[in-house]
């Protein structure tokens, strides 16, 4: 590329970002935002969209055969003499992304038009940063080949957050970040064993049940009078248990792990409850006094050596970090991954598989039953239905995410990322005023697209 | 060619039926002994009234899992919920109120939903799972926009579906279309193809079946059948309620795998379908009939969760022991075994002051050899006795019964290797027997009240 063409664009590319910038001030200051605020986002626009076109023009320059072609495919889009076949080759290249545009310019006209006052500036720029943040990642995951689902998670993130900023007052403010920091790090420590399971091919829909009879349960024992560390060691050695019966039963019936588990599930917490409301009026509830050390624990206002921030964030922090570095990098970690993808190249190596997969679901289970403590912690009662949501909302996470559930791919990072995805929408929806089954209705319209860009399975041709 | 390899697999299939017929006869007994309530008239239209929704799902469920890849739809439920209460609401508005619409709309809503979903499976080519996972969080978010809470009305030649007097409701008829059209589907080579690629899709690929199109197919047969359990749903609450949805998918996977399907593919059956969701509607009757007070729920839990784990652990050890399992015919067996059964419930309902209506009994309900007749089995145990007053008809009836289940028998053995080429004969008596039974049904009720004798037994 010649020095000219370069300048040319750099040029192009500083204007660019000048006149978005300058959208930007303008819109802000008509919107009557403090003066600090306008200039800061639009010295951030600035910035960000000067960065980008830098970005871009330099790995075309220097770019090899795939920026070539692509570049050529611009230019056959400008020149009309190119004709159809180069716009049917650049509608071909890029149909996700106009298909893409097309259903996010669909939903913005029918809630213009069907919900009245949708039609402001506000939403007017969260429209522009999502499809500009859609245009981004496309044009990006081209050059993001490996892990590209996480880079998909964290750009929706990013757009989230923007977004949220935008829309809703106090997102980003310090309150609101612990407050999602905490329910993340519920949801996060429920899909530690969902995500260990399905690197193996499998799946555990009893993790809800056990949240909920741990949750019971331990309640149930403190209020016999056992000392309160006494009875969490007690729960969770009951859900380790329990994980160990799910792994042996389903180790023969891996297809069925699915409705194994959730048998498991329907008769732990149907036996945990018959134990804890013998003799007791209020059947499904358990009531008494959670120790301070418990609430202090999972409570919105815990302190963690004086720091004002609830522990179980730092314990789920702890966990992540143990899971990731430990999964890259303990033997135990690889061997789970080589049986996941490949279980017989993995017994050539002589790896136990029936080890695994009962350690898997053993851990599986151990974690729920922490889990199903700490929301004791934080709600202050007992009750059987407390780990509910968590039934799909775990594999959401973990599909999210970018795990398979094949086997083999993923890990726990990718989860975090799907956790974070899935609660940052929560609150924002909440903010902008979407009740739980509205809620709902998003998520499910928003995994599928997810999925479909990074865990598409291979055709079939391919496998023959 | 088709039928070639469905009729091999189909006897291995077989076995796996042992494990719901055993559990269904045992929950039968257990039911019967409980509370004698459930062989009446109005106990059975009951029981018909209430389990046909879930032998439905259980069908729409069926279709799909034997299409293989791990497909198990979890949005079963919030597809009937959202069929459910989306015909409310349309009705409440008094956009459609006739039956055929209702048809066309809940039949149409539910092939348009599967075609969808096979659509993303094969085209976009997203895992099954995911793809039913993310139906059902959608589905059961928009249920509950579209009805608040559950409430609503339907039309009132629906209200009379829902109030499970008689056998011969519409929901029967529902149910009976529903089982003969899958078990003549059962005979197309599309099911072979079907089963084909359960099992393994890249040999069904490699030989030439068009998987993509089978793939859809199932699809559609599993909209349909959605359809119609959404109807008869309806019609068993008479309103709409958005918040069914998991537990009737959780039910319907269990009822499913309880029937001895296999959620890897490949393998289920409409009898094995049905028993389990007759299975799981005889666990909660049995449960029901004792009093556990505010545990009552908790018990049904724990009762689901080991039955359903039990029953599975048989499936892995039924092929250790096939050697011995094989020679028996499942035919034969459900057969032996009903009669067993229909002693205990004789026993336990007879009036010993009437001694004739026995014999008349016991032949009647030994017929079944279908599972299309399986319903009707009862009625003509239920219906007898009513004329226990009048003994030559009820004796005629018990002989000539008798004689036709012996030359079944006999027939069956002696052609017990070709058992497709008897069936046809198999379904014709049937089809007389069901008839027969209708017109018993339809007559005697002049001379006595339906179920009068049944009742006043000890």
């Amino acid at each position: 590329m010649n020095p000219s063409v370069l300048t040319a664009l750099k040029w192009t590319g500083l204007a660019v970002a000048f006149i978005i910038a300058g959208i930007g001030l303008i819109f802000g200051f008509y919107q009557g935002l403090p003066a600090q605020q306008v200039i800061l986002y639009t010295a951030a626009t600035f910035a960000l969209v000067a960065w980008t076109w830098r970005a871009f023009t330099l790995r075309w320059s220097e770019g090899g055969k795939p920026a070539a072609a692509e570049r050529r495919d611009a230019e056959g889009n400008l020149v009309p003499t190119a004709g159809r076949a180069a716009w049917r080759s650049f509608i071909r290249a890029y149909r996700a992304v106009i298909a893409g545009l097309i259903i996010l310019l669909l939903v913005f006209g029918i809630c213009s038009i069907t919900i009245t006052g949708f039609f402001s500036v506000l939403n007017i720029i969260s429209l522009l940063v999502l499809i500009g943040l859609l245009i981004f990642s496309a044009f990006m995951s081209k050059f993001v080949v490996e892990n590209r689902s996480a880079f998909i998670g964290l750009t929706v993130l990013v757009g989230l957050f923007v977004v949220g900023s935008l829309k809703v007052e106090g997102f980003i403010y310090p309150e609101n970040i612990k407050s999602m920091l905490l329910f993340a790090s519920f949801l996060g420590l429920a899909c530690v064993g969902q995500t260990m399971v399905a690197l193996l091919g499998g799946l555990d829909l009893s993790i809800p049940f056990i949240i909920g009879a741990a949750n019971v349960g331990l309640l149930y024992l403190i209020g016999l009078g056992v000392p309160g560390w006494v009875a969490v060691i007690m729960i969770i050695v009951v859900g380790v248990l329990i994980g160990l019966l799910n792994g042996f039963l389903s180790f023969r019936l891996q297809g069925q792990a699915l409705i194994l588990t959730l048998g498991v599930g329907f008769a732990t917490s149907g036996i945990t409850q018959i134990l804890t409301s013998l003799g007791s009026r209020f059947a499904g509830n358990v009531f008494g006094a959670v120790p301070e050390w418990l609430s202090n624990l999972a409570a919105m206002n815990g302190t963690t050596f004086g720091l004002d921030v609830p522990p179980v964030i730092l314990v789920w922090l702890i966990v992540a970090a143990l899971l990731i570095v430990g999964m890259k990098n303990t033997v135990y970690g690889r061997y789970l991954y080589a049986l996941g993808g490949n279980r017989t190249s993995a017994s050539r190596l002589s790896i136990s598989e029936r080890r695994y997969w009962v350690a898997a679901y053993a851990i599986s289970g151990g974690v729920s039953a922490l889990t199903g403590c700490l929301l004791l912690g934080w709600s202050g009662g007992g009750f059987i239905g407390v780990g509910q949501p968590y039934l799909f909302m775990t594999l959401a996470a973990v599909v999210i995410g970018g795990t398979s559930l094949l086997g083999g791919a993923g890990g726990y990072g990718f989860t975090v990322i799907g956790v974070l995805v899935l609660q940052v929408l929560t609150s924002f929806l909440v903010g902008i005023g979407l009740n739980f089954q509205w809620q709902q209705f998003i998520f499910g319209l928003l995994i599928l697209p997810m999925v479909a860009l990074y865990a598409r399975s291979p055709h079939i041709r391919t496998q023959v | 060619m088709a039928t070639a390899p469905a009729r091999s697999s189909s006897a291995a299939a077989s076995t796996y039926l042992l494990v719901p017929m055993v559990l269904f006869f045992a929950l039968l007994i257990v039911a019967v002994l409980r509370s004698e309530s459930l062989v009446t008239a109005t106990g059975l239209g009951s029981a018909v009234i209430v389990a046909t929704p879930l032998i439905l799902a259980t069908y729409a469920l069926m279709a799909t899992v034997i299409a293989g890849r791990g497909t198990v739809d979890l949005s079963i439920g919030p597809l009937i919920g959202f069929i459910n209460v989306t015909l409310v609401q349309l009705f409440g508005q008094d956009i459609i109120s006739s039956p055929i619409a209702f048809f066309l709309y809940a039949l149409g809503v539910g092939v348009l939903y599967q075609l969808l979903m096979g659509l993303i499976i094969v085209f976009i080519r997203v895992q099954p799972i995911i793809v039913s996972l993310s139906g059902y969080l959608a589905l059961s978010g928009i249920n509950l926009v579209i009805l608040v809470r559950p409430g609503g009305t339907t039309p009132e030649w629906m209200g009379d579906w829902g109030l499970g007097i008689s056998i011969f409701s519409p929901v029967t008829a529902i149910l009976i279309i529903a089982t003969v059209a899958w078990l003549l589907f059962t005979r197309t080579a599309f099911y072979g193809h079907l089963r084909l690629m359960g099992s393994d899709e890249r040999a069904a690929f490699t030989s030439g079946v068009r998987i993509n199109l089978v793939r859809l197919g199932a699809h559609v047969i599993s909209g349909l059948f959605a359809g119609l359990a959404a109807l008869t749903y309806t019609s068993l609450i008479s309103s709409g309620d958005p918040t069914q949805g998991t537990t009737y998918t959780l039910i319907a996977v269990t009822a499913l795998v309880l029937g001895g399907a296999s959620l890897a593919g490949g393998r289920g059956g409409a009898i094995g379908s049905l028993l389990g969701a007759v299975n799981i509607y005889l666990i909660t009757y049995v449960l029901a009939t004792f009093n556990f007070g505010a545990v009552q729920s908790f018990v049904t839990d724990l009762a689901y969760g080991t039955i359903l784990v039990l029953s599975l652990l048989l499936t892995v050890v039924l092929p250790h022991i096939r050697g011995a399992v094989q020679s028996i015919s499942p035919l034969l067996f459900f057969v032996i075994l009903s009669i067993i059964g229909l002693g205990v419930i004789i026993h336990a309902t007879y009036d010993y002051s009437a001694p004739a209506a026995a014999t008349g009994t016991a032949a009647a309900a030994a017929t079944p050899t279908a599972g299309s007749s399986f319903i009707f089995e009862q009625t003509g145990e239920a219906a007898t006795p009513a004329g226990g007053s009048t003994l030559a008809g009820p004796l005629a009836v018990a002989g000539l019964l008798i004689l036709s289940v012996l030359i079944i028998l006999r027939s069956m053995v002696a052609q017990a290797g070709k058992t497709r080429s008897l069936s046809p004969l198999v379904y014709v008596v049937v089809a007389a027997f069901i008839l027969f039974g209708v017109y018993v049904v339809a007559n005697p009720e002049s001379v006595t009240g339906l179920g009068g004798t049944t009742q006043s037994a000890p």
